[in-house]
């Protein structure tokens, strides 16, 4: 379980311009937690302390009861996989080296049995066997992201936190993001957090909302306690309207739509 | 047995050329009579020369060229940067600034001493010189080998100055001018077997530290301490070339380029393939610049300034250019 309590964080030495201030928050098990919010909100600060990325300027983070700073870094990478938006993506190495790169914080480079059986899991699950060889810059957008949660999965943590993951894919690619991150709870019992930026892909495959703004947490709850107008709108500083589709909230952000 | 062919030929390409070139660079020289003949026949100036002058001549080059690309790919995967080298961020001015006060402090010492405190400037110039550029985040990758060189411009004008008040320009000069035809000094050039032997255990780090600050971390890597290894790896490196073999410019920064191209940025995987393509760079060099003008030879880093100057200009208008067509796109 991670928890944490009255954590706050500043960039620079300013404590007047705080990224987060005095958050507190239980990430649920087994479910699909959404970061929402403006730009500059402190979504993807507050994704990188829970995964012990960012250090704190006050407050705890708690992983299973134990403060995380005192827990080995080697210890935490088994139980958090971390994974940020836009990648460097000069580098030339192939899909297999990159999920081979997932097995570090177990092998620490030497990779034996059941890593390389992890390795071909990890890759088959992603439908990835036939890219093996190919390097990232020749990859599509989506295939690259594939590559990347490969990888994850063979960290084989509980913990998966996403910053964006569907930057830069396109609808398509998106919605099997979402599905594929929608497995990983339900077939292999993962607990996922991630920052995303379109409200709709949360309201449509989020368990949990947490809604920010200006580093606080201004609401958070299920999908219904979150996407509503009133919260929305405070969250934003936009105006929204909420349509019913399906029996799922979906929001109109635009500004010719009349109610 | 085919299979192998297929999948190792850039690999077996390389090697063959490896072996190649030292048998020749063993076998030519200014003194003629080391052929196969005479030492089959057990001529004993044809050994001495063999085992005295030209093995430990072709074993420096070996080593000089494995370590500095081996130090340029490093800085390459710390900076995330493909135009880091030693020679394009002042190390090696600062090596030979170090090299300097040790002349002038301690007169003349022992390589290992000289290569000391070569090793202790050009950790903390390369130190203060990557903190100041992970400050300033410069977006345009180009401009940062552009600021380094002028960096070590700044060092190395310091350091005529210094050597000009001391009265020892010629010494300085004769030094940097990098050849492999001195003796004396071959000693330190075995030092960097060390930092090569700590490059090929830290491969796989690197590799990861390339990925960036977040993906290191995130995998539970000590990203400062790697980083910090990987300096002194360069550092020891570029101190220990510059005292035993002077200025050898361009291989730290050409070498990486051309290797990763070809075997990828996994550098697990190709920093074998790195040292031996940059051995083979160098050995060419050399053998061309002792019989161009044979019995006489010029000096090796001519050669390689020419070679690898017109590689680096390539690869940086390639640079710039490439920029370019990201932004219109």
């Amino acid at each position: 379980m991670i928890e944490i309590k009255n954590v706050s964080q500043s960039y620079g030495r300013k404590e007047a311009k705080k990224t987060l201030s005095d958050i507190n928050l239980t990430i649920r098990e087994n479910k699909i937690t959404a970061l929402v919010g403006a730009n500059g909100a402190g979504k993807s600060t507050l994704l990188g302390v829970l995964s012990n990325i960012t250090p704190i300027l006050s407050g705890t983070v708690t992983l299973g009861g134990r403060d995380v700073r005192k827990i080995k870094t080697q210890d935490v990478a088994k139980k958090i996989a971390f994974l940020k938006q836009s990648q460097q993506m000069s580098i030339r190495i192939t899909v297999g080296d990159l999920v081979e790169f997932g097995r570090f914080p177990h092998c620490r480079g030497r990779l034996g049995q059941e890593d390389k059986r992890k390795v071909d899991e990890s890759l088959e699950y992603m439908n990835l066997p036939d890219l093996r060889s190919r390097y990232l810059d020749e990859l599509s957008g989506g295939q690259r992201q594939r590559a990347f949660i490969a990888m994850i999965l063979a960290q084989d943590t509980p913990y998966i936190f996403l910053d964006e993951p569907l930057n830069n894919l396109d609808i398509k690619y998106s919605v099997e993001m979402m599905k594929i991150i929608q497995n990983l709870v339900t077939e292999r019992n993962k607990t996922i957090v991630l920052v995303l930026h379109d409200i709709n892909f949360a309201a449509a495959y989020a368990n949990h909302i947490v809604a920010m703004k200006n580093g606080q947490i201004v609401r958070e709850g299920c999908v219904k306690d979150v996407i509503k107008k009133e919260v929305l709108n405070t969250v934003f500083d936009h105006d929204f309207h909420i349509a019913e589709c399906g029996g799922k909230n979906v929001c109109l952000y635009f500004d010719q739509v009349q109610n | 047995m085919k299979e192998f062919f297929k999948d190792n030929w850039k690999r077996i390409i390389i090697i063959v050329l490896f072996f190649g070139l030292c048998i020749t660079s063993v076998m030519i020289g200014s003194l003629s009579g080391v052929t196969p003949s005479a030492l089959i026949s057990r001529d004993e100036t044809a050994w001495d020369v063999l085992l005295y002058s030209r093995i430990p001549r072709t074993i420096a080059i070996i080593l000089s060229a494995a370590g500095l690309s081996v130090a340029g790919l490093i800085m390459q995967a710390i900076s995330r940067n493909k135009f880091m080298s030693p020679s394009t961020s002042g190390t090696t001015d600062a090596a030979a600034f170090g090299l300097l006060l040790s002349f002038i402090f301690l007169s003349s010492q022992p390589g290992i001493i000289q290569t000391i405190f070569a090793f202790v400037f050009a950790l903390g110039s390369t130190l203060l010189f990557t903190s100041v550029i992970n400050r300033l985040k410069i977006r345009e990758a180009v401009y940062v080998p552009l600021l380094g060189m002028m960096y070590g411009g700044l060092i190395s004008a310091v350091t005529i100055a210094v050597a000009y008040r001391f009265e020892v320009m010629q010494m300085m000069s004769a030094i940097g001018m990098g050849s492999f035809a001195r003796l004396g000094n071959f000693t330190v050039v075995y030092i960097v077997a060390a930092p090569l032997f700590l490059s090929v255990i830290y491969a796989s780090k690197f590799s990861i530290i390339g990925m960036g600050e977040d993906f290191a971390k995130n995998l539970g890597l000590h990203y400062n301490r790697v980083v910090f290894i990987g300096l002194v790896i360069v550092a020891l490196i570029s101190a220990a070339t510059y005292v035993s073999v002077g200025h050898l410019p361009f291989i730290g920064l050409i070498i990486p380029n051309m290797a990763t191209s070809f075997y990828g940025d996994n550098i697990k995987k190709s920093i074998f393939d790195l040292m031996i393509f940059g051995a083979d760079f160098v050995l060419v060099c050399d053998i061309f610049s002792r019989l161009i003008i044979h019995p006489y030879e010029i000096s090796v880093s001519l050669t390689i300034s020419l070679v690898g100057g017109i590689i680096f200009m390539i690869y940086l208008w390639r640079g710039i250019n490439g920029n370019k067509s990201r932004k219109t796109a």
